[in-house]
This record gives C-alpha cells, sequence and structure tokens, in this order.
C-alpha cells in the first residue's frame, strides 16, 4: 500500500460511481444542453448547489453513525420563517441569525437525545420532528409568505468575494468546516466509530452518546445557517419553502457513496453527490423538463448508483 | 490467599490488585460465584475454565464493563471501586477482548490511539504525524511494519488481531488482560507476542491471560489458575502444575444431576452424510454421518467451525467443496429445500435465529409448517388448533397458553417452541446447536428426554453441544473439532469428557 498525503479520503472500497457520474453529468450537460456553460447559468448552478452544499455536510455524519434526518427540510423553512420575523421586527441580521441558530440547536437537540441517549429509530424520531418544525412554521406564518424586512439580506446574499457570489462561499467554508471536524477532530474520529463500533468506543472509556447527540446538533446548527442563504435567495420567507430538500440532500450523500452501515462515510463523495444533483436539476430546468419530473429522474439516478456500487462490491468480494 | 514469590515483583511482595469474593448473577445463572484472585507485578497468570466456566465475565467485572453484585477489589491493599471501563483505565488495566473492538473505517493508527488521539497544536485538532509514527513504534515493538493508514476493515482476523494487542499495549497498561489473544493468529505472530508479553512481565506490567492452549499455558505462566462453573476451584504455581492435574480441575466432579439414557436404539439407515466439506465460514475437510435412531455428538471449543459446519448442512451458508447428503438426496440449495427434506436446525442463538419473539407460542409453533393449515387455500383454524393443542401438551410448555407471546417464556420453554415447529413440521432429522444454553437444569433434562424421543422414533440427531458432560452423557458417539476440522470420533466405550477435551484443544 502506498502512503499519499491524502489518507484521510482512503477508502477500502473501489471509488463509487459518483465520481464517473458526475464528470459524464458535467460532460453531458455541457455538449447536449445550450447555454449550459454559459457564465450566468454556472453561478446559477453554485448558487443552487450551496443550500444543498449546507443541507448534505451534516446529513453525511448523521448517515455516517447509523442516523437519518428527515426533519432538515422542514426545519430549513421554520429557522428561515423565524429569522425572516426577527428581521421584520426589526431585529439585525446577526441577532436575527442567531435566533434561527437557536432554533436549529433546539431541534438538534431534541433529535439527538431522542436518538442517542433514549435509543429511539432515527427515521421515527426526525419523522417527528420533521411534523413540528413544518407545523410551527404554517402556525408562525398562517400560512402566507414573510417579507418586506428590507433589501440588506438580499443584498448580501447578491454580493460577491473576490468574484465568487457570498452563497457559494459560505457554503465551501460549511465544506470546509465539515472537513476539519470529521477528518482531524476527536468529534470526527468518533463519528466514525459511532456507525462502525459504537462498544469500542465505549470500552474506550468514551461517552458515545454524547458525540452522538453532538451530530444532530451540528445538523441542527448548519441547517439554521443555511436559512440565511434561502432566505436571501427569495428575500422573503415561505413556511414550506425547503419543503423535499432533505431527500436531495439524502441522496447527494448517498450518491457520494457513504453507507448506512458501519460508519463508512466519503465526504468528497458527498460533495460530488451535491454537483451532480444539481448540475441534473438545472440541465433539465433548461432543457424545460418540469421539477416533479426531476424529482422522478433523481430518485432513478439514486437507485441506478447504488445497484451499481452493490454489483461493483459483490464483484470485488466473489473475487477475493 | 497466595503470595508472591517471583523475585520480579521488585521488593514489593503485595499484589497489585486483588479480587475479593467477586460474584456476579444474571437471571437464572450465577455468572461468578465468590472468586478472588490476585494480580501480581511481573507475573503472567494464566486463566483456564471450560467454556462458561465464568472467564469472559471475570474479564468484564474487572474492566468495569459488568457490576460485580458483591465483592471488592483492592488496589496496592486500598479498596476501590470499578465502576465503568474509564475507572478501569485509570487504574491502568487494559484489556484485549475476543471480541474485536476495531472501528472498520478508520485506519490503524486511529484504532489503537481511539479515545486517546494525541492532540496537535492547534486547539480541538489531532497531531496525525505523531498518531502515525507512535502506532508505528509499537507495531514494530510487536515486529511488525503495518502501513498505519490502512483501514482496520481491510485486515484479515490475525492483522485485526495484532492491531487490538498493540492497541492494548500502546496504553502502558500496568495490568493487561489478554482473553486468547492466540485464538486468531500464526505460530510465528504467536511467538513474536511471547516475546513481548515476556518483556512486559520484565519491566513489571501484571499479566492476567486467557488460554486453552495448554502448551502456551505452561510455556508463559508463572501461575495458573483454574475456574469452574464461575468458583475459583484451583490457583497454583505453575512450576508445580500438571496438564492432566489442570485437565482434572476444570472439568472437576458435576454436582449436577446428569441426565442418563433411557436405552440405545438400533440405528437405521444413514439420515446424513458429510463428505469432505469446506466452506468459506472456516470449514475445511469434515466428514461425519448420523443414522437415523443415533444421538451424534459433535463437541469442540467456541469457534472451532461447530456451528458452521451446521449451517452448511441446512444449506443457510454455500458449500464450497464436498458434499452433504440428507436421506440420499445431495444437498444443492436453500434452507427450504433442505427443510422440504426434513431436516430441522435448532439454532444456537434461539431469541435471534429460533423465535419470533413478539409473536405468539401458537404462531410459532406452526411457523415451520403453515402448507399443512392451507389444505384449500385458506386458514384452517381448527386444523391449527388441534395441532398446536397437542404440541403444548406433548412438550409441556409451560404456561399452557398458545396465544402468550413467546418473548415472556422461559428460556426452557422457548427452546421447546423452537423443538416443536420442526416436530410439527414433520422432521426426521434435527441439528441441535447449543440446546440448553441458558436454561435451568430441570429445563436441560425436559429437553434432553424430548432429544431422546425423537431418536427413539427413528429421527437422526446431530448435537452440538460445548458441555463435554452433555455429550457423554446423551450421545452414541461423538465428533470432535478443532480449528475447522473433525480432530477425532469417539466411539460410545470411549466418550469421556477427558477424551473429548484432549481432542479439543
Amino acid at each position: 500500500m502506498n502512503t499519499t498525503t491524502l489518507t484521510v479520503y482512503r477508502r477500502s472500497r473501489p471509488l463509487p460511481s459518483v465520481v464517473a457520474i458526475c464528470v459524464a453529468m458535467i460532460v453531458g450537460a455541457a455538449l447536449l444542453v445550450k447555454g449550459f456553460l454559459s457564465g450566468g447559468n454556472l453561478v446559477n448552478i453554485g448558487l443552487q448547489a450551496s443550500i444543498l452544499m449546507m443541507l448534505a455536510m451534516p446529513m453525511t455524519l448523521v448517515i455516517m453513525s447509523e442516523g437519518l434526518d428527515l426533519s432538515a427540510g422542514a426545519l430549513l423553512s421554520l429557522c428561515s420563517v423565524i429569522l425572516a420575523q426577527a428581521l421584520l421586527s426589526g431585529l439585525s441580521i446577526p441577532l436575527a441569525l442567531c435566533l434561527s441558530l437557536l432554533t436549529g440547536l433546539i431541534f438538534g437537540l431534541a433529535n439527538g437525545v431522542l436518538v442517542a441517549n433514549l435509543g429511539l429509530p432515527p427515521f421515527v424520531v426526525t419523522l417527528g420532528t420533521f411534523g413540528v418544525a413544518q407545523g410551527a412554521a404554517l402556525v408562525l406564518t398562517d400560512g402566507n409568505a414573510v417579507a418586506g424586512f428590507g433589501p440588506e439580506l438580499a443584498r448580501l446574499y447578491g454580493a460577491s468575494l473576490l468574484g465568487i457570489p457570498v452563497p457559494v462561499v459560505l457554503a465551501l467554508l460549511v465544506w470546509l468546516a465539515t472537513h476539519v471536524l470529521l477528518y482531524h477532530t476527536r468529534f470526527g474520529t468518533y463519528v466514525f466509530a459511532i456507525g462502525g463500533n459504537r462498544d469500542a468506543l465505549t470500552l474506550a472509556g468514551i461517552r458515545s452518546r454524547f458525540y452522538h447527540v453532538g451530530i444532530y446538533v451540528f445538523a441542527g446548527l448548519v441547517v439554521g445557517f443555511a436559512a440565511l442563504l434561502l432566505t436571501g435567495r427569495m428575500n422573503s420567507a415561505h413556511p414550506t419553502g425547503a419543503i423535499g430538500m432533505e431527500f436531495d440532500a439524502i441522496a447527494a450523500v448517498v450518491l457520494g457513496g457513504t453507507s448506512f452501515e458501519k460508519g463508512d462515510g466519503w465526504l468528497l463523495g458527498t460533495v460530488m453527490g451535491v454537483l451532480t444533483i444539481s448540475i441534473l436539476r438545472n440541465a433539465l430546468n433548461l432543457l424545460g423538463v418540469e421539477s416533479s419530473l426531476q424529482m422522478v429522474s433523481i430518485g432513478l439516478l439514486v437507485l441506478a448508483v447504488i445497484l451499481i456500487d452493490s454489483w461493483n462490491k459483490a464483484r470485488k468480494e466473489s473475487s477475493t | 490467599m497466595a503470595t508472591n514469590e517471583n523475585p520480579k515483583g521488585g521488593g514489593d511482595p503485595g499484589p497489585l490488585l486483588e479480587l475479593r469474593g467477586i460474584t456476579k448473577r444474571f437471571p437464572g445463572v450465577v455468572a461468578l460465584d465468590d472468586v478472588s484472585l490476585s494480580i501480581h507485578r511481573g507475573e503472567i497468570h494464566m486463566l483456564l475454565g471450560e467454556n462458561g466456566a465464568g472467564k469472559s465475565s471475570l474479564i468484564k467485572v474487572l474492566y468495569g464493563a459488568y457490576r460485580a453484585d458483591a465483592g471488592e477489589f483492592r488496589h496496592q491493599g486500598k479498596v476501590i471501586r470499578i465502576d465503568s471501563p474509564a475507572d478501569a483505565k485509570a487504574l491502568g488495566i487494559a484489556v484485549i477482548f475476543q471480541e474485536f473492538s476495531l472501528v472498520p473505517f478508520l485506519n490503524i493508527a486511529q484504532n489503537i490511539y481511539l479515545g486517546r488521539e494525541p492532540r496537535g497544536r492547534l486547539p480541538g485538532l489531532i497531531d496525525h504525524a505523531r498518531m502515525h509514527a507512535d502506532a508505528r513504534a509499537v507495531l514494530q515493538s510487536l515486529g511488525l511494519s503495518y502501513d498505519t493508514h490502512a483501514l482496520a476493515g481491510d485486515l484479515g482476523v490475525a492483522q485485526q488481531q495484532m492491531v487490538e494487542i498493540a492497541k492494548a499495549l500502546s496504553q502502558n497498561a500496568r495490568i493487561l488482560v489478554m482473553d486468547e489473544p492466540t485464538a486468531a493468529i500464526s505460530d510465528r505472530e504467536s511467538e513474536a507476542l511471547f516475546t513481548v508479553i515476556r518483556q512486559l512481565r520484565e519491566k513489571g506490567v501484571a499479566i492476567v491471560y486467557i488460554s486453552h492452549r495448554m502448551k502456551e499455558v505452561f510455556e508463559l505462566g508463572d501461575r495458573i489458575t483454574v475456574l469452574r462453573d464461575g468458583r475459583c476451584v484451583t490457583s497454583m504455581e505453575a512450576a508445580q502444575a500438571t496438564p492432566e492435574q489442570m485437565i482434572r480441575s476444570m472439568i472437576g466432579r458435576q454436582v449436577n444431576a446428569l441426565f442418563q439414557r433411557k436405552g440405545r436404539f438400533t440405528p437405521g439407515d444413514v439420515a446424513l452424510e458429510v463428505s469432505g466439506l469446506h466452506t468459506s465460514t472456516g470449514v475445511s475437510g469434515v466428514d461425519l454421518h448420523v443414522r437415523a435412531g443415533e444421538i451424534v455428538g459433535l463437541s469442540g471449543l467456541v469457534g472451532a467451525g461447530r456451528t458452521e459446519v451446521a449451517r452448511a448442512v441446512f444449506g443457510a451458508d454455500p458449500i464450497a467443496s464436498g458434499k452433504v447428503t440428507i436421506f440420499g438426496h445431495e444437498v444443492k440449495g436453500e434452507p427450504d429445500s433442505v427443510v422440504a427434506l426434513g431436516v430441522g436446525l435448532i439454532p444456537e442463538n434461539r431469541k435471534a435465529e429460533g423465535l419470533a419473539l413478539g409473536r405468539s407460542v401458537q404462531d410459532n409453533l406452526l411457523i415451520s409448517s403453515l402448507w399443512k393449515l392451507f389444505p384449500k387455500g385458506w386458514y384452517n383454524a381448527r386444523e391449527a388448533m388441534r395441532r398446536v393443542g397437542a404440541l403444548v401438551e406433548k412438550l409441556r410448555i409451560s404456561p399452557p397458553d398458545p396465544l402468550r407471546p413467546a418473548r415472556v417464556l422461559s428460556g426452557g420453554n422457548q427452546q421447546k417452541i423452537v423443538i416443536g415447529k420442526w416436530l410439527n413440521a414433520g422432521c426426521r432429522l434435527f441439528i441441535f446447536d447449543e440446546p440448553t444454553r441458558g436454561i435451568d437444569v430441570g429445563a436441560k433434562m425436559e429437553v434432553f428426554s424430548l432429544i431422546e424421543g425423537l431418536a427413539e422414533q427413528g429421527a437422526g440427531i446431530l448435537l452440538i453441544s460445548s458441555e463435554l458432560q452433555e455429550i457423554v452423557h446423551a450421545c452414541d458417539r461423538a465428533y470432535v473439532m478443532r480449528g475447522g476440522r473433525i480432530s477425532g470420533e469417539l466411539a460410545h466405550d470411549e466418550l469421556s469428557e477427558q477424551n473429548i477435551l484432549r481432542l479439543a484443544i
């Protein structure tokens, strides 16, 4: 075995098909879809990908811990609504963001405690908090959009840093933070262990539940932060504005080769999954395909990739 | 209590850690019964005992994974508590467990230092470079040059075991507990390990070493303690002990009521024939046969490959090469085709593999024979009730209420249900895998009466058991396995616990 500097990326399996699919998607869209390569469209893809990226980063950690977070989309809607109402009541952006982060923290803590401390199945727990968050967003707004809080947030969303749109910069920062967290801290090491061998962690004298809750808290906080982008993009907040976004996030993670078992995760794969889905949606948009059919194609893509990867794995195992 | 006469103890004669009267009970079982043990610096303390003698429970108590119900620990003479793994770690206790405690998608270095990651210069970050350097140094001391970046999940069993050992060594433990560390590694690796263990003894580390291999017990050990039925029966200097003596202590005289066969039945045709069986699960070249009306034992230590043979015969694991013939039909396929030949498997882990715990006694009894209840395409409730009633009566399932969930019954009665579901399916060859594990003495007797009754009616029985006396008393003859092979066959007049142990170890 050779020793590379990128050891943290080392995986025991052949690269998942997401690498090939991501490249094929870019080349295919560039060749077949008119206007795909225009500067404006590329910025557009970046902007669309940035919110998905923010949801998919912590979702990778959640799935690695043999968990699932169905509440992410609804929580994003709720945080966005709270952020917008705070701005409407005259609070500054940082203070409004704090409220949004606090909301994310509370839901993350609830998910984490129910899953890690009470041992309830993540699917059921986050389905419950999904309902609570979605309902709360509707109650707070009477089902109407929240708008009219001035242009500052929209201006921030539209700004650029060194030619790169601010939302993309923020999404890259979230990626960087998650990367450091997963590969360079104890917390990240324990994420692998919680999914891979929880007993090993306990026997090493580590309070695995504490870190297990931490995964969901991290997820909640990042969703609270992502509300900034969602609200800025529309310069308003809709109680169902982020509905179904957890679907794209989970799809991106699964596309990226992270498994629901044994703590097998790959952050870079998730990034490629996010790109693949964003490009697919964008290309289908340009081709005039309606959004429900886009969802069908993402679902089919995920199924295809899972099939290919499991065939590869079976072939590898039978050959050894 | 024994005193340490080992000069390497270095002027301090008292034990480093002392266990006094440790008792641990589980529902229906006393795992540890008033066990006392002294662990000295610079001494290799061998722990011997049959399967289920309490060795693993003792380690778990020592490591704070179980909390003792009674008894005390003394560390250098002071009474202390060990309530959690963290307490044990603080005392300098490190354990190499038999079940590997490695995380598959972390690399070797991360696994060795799990929970003790070196901190980097920036707060909160891990110093990967130092961690890998330290890991390489620890592996080097074991004579290994593994790539510390390799993921644990990619390693073979032997390599994983060596990483486990490296993990324990890296903790600079003052008390190092090893649970059969050589069970999965080669002789060459064992030698390297022994060298390291001796070096640690020189440094004054106290070592508790569990093994089944007499050779290494006497090669390494300074002191030998034998556990039996959760009690400490012998503790003596290795120099004064002999292998024969140790085997005798491990077996002892059993005070339990013994099962006595009513009679022997004339064996009929060959029911099961296995020849040259190899599987990917570790069975290598097994030949055996069972005749109708015969109870044939399959003994050996845990991990010798007995369950793997049973699973291959039952079609649950693929056969790599060799032949399994049941009532003259060669087995090629899945469990359903094997069941159709009239084979019932009573699995080792009855709760996970033998029962639907949440369903009723009735549902469990009927699950293997549903086709009999749908003669005209719909469920015949009257026929179902008739069959269940007859079985509950025949097996004396208690309480005799077929509608209770299986979960609430005792272990013995649950086992009867598992047997009953195959009776109902009309099986003529039964494979029992540890049928008496975790059930009380009375229920054991009933289970054996049932087994004997099946043989009397002409069924062939393959009985897998770690309890030597069960094999000796219940079987007509027995095979003994070691390392995936049959190490010997014992005819009825050769069946004794000594003979089995000799072949098994």
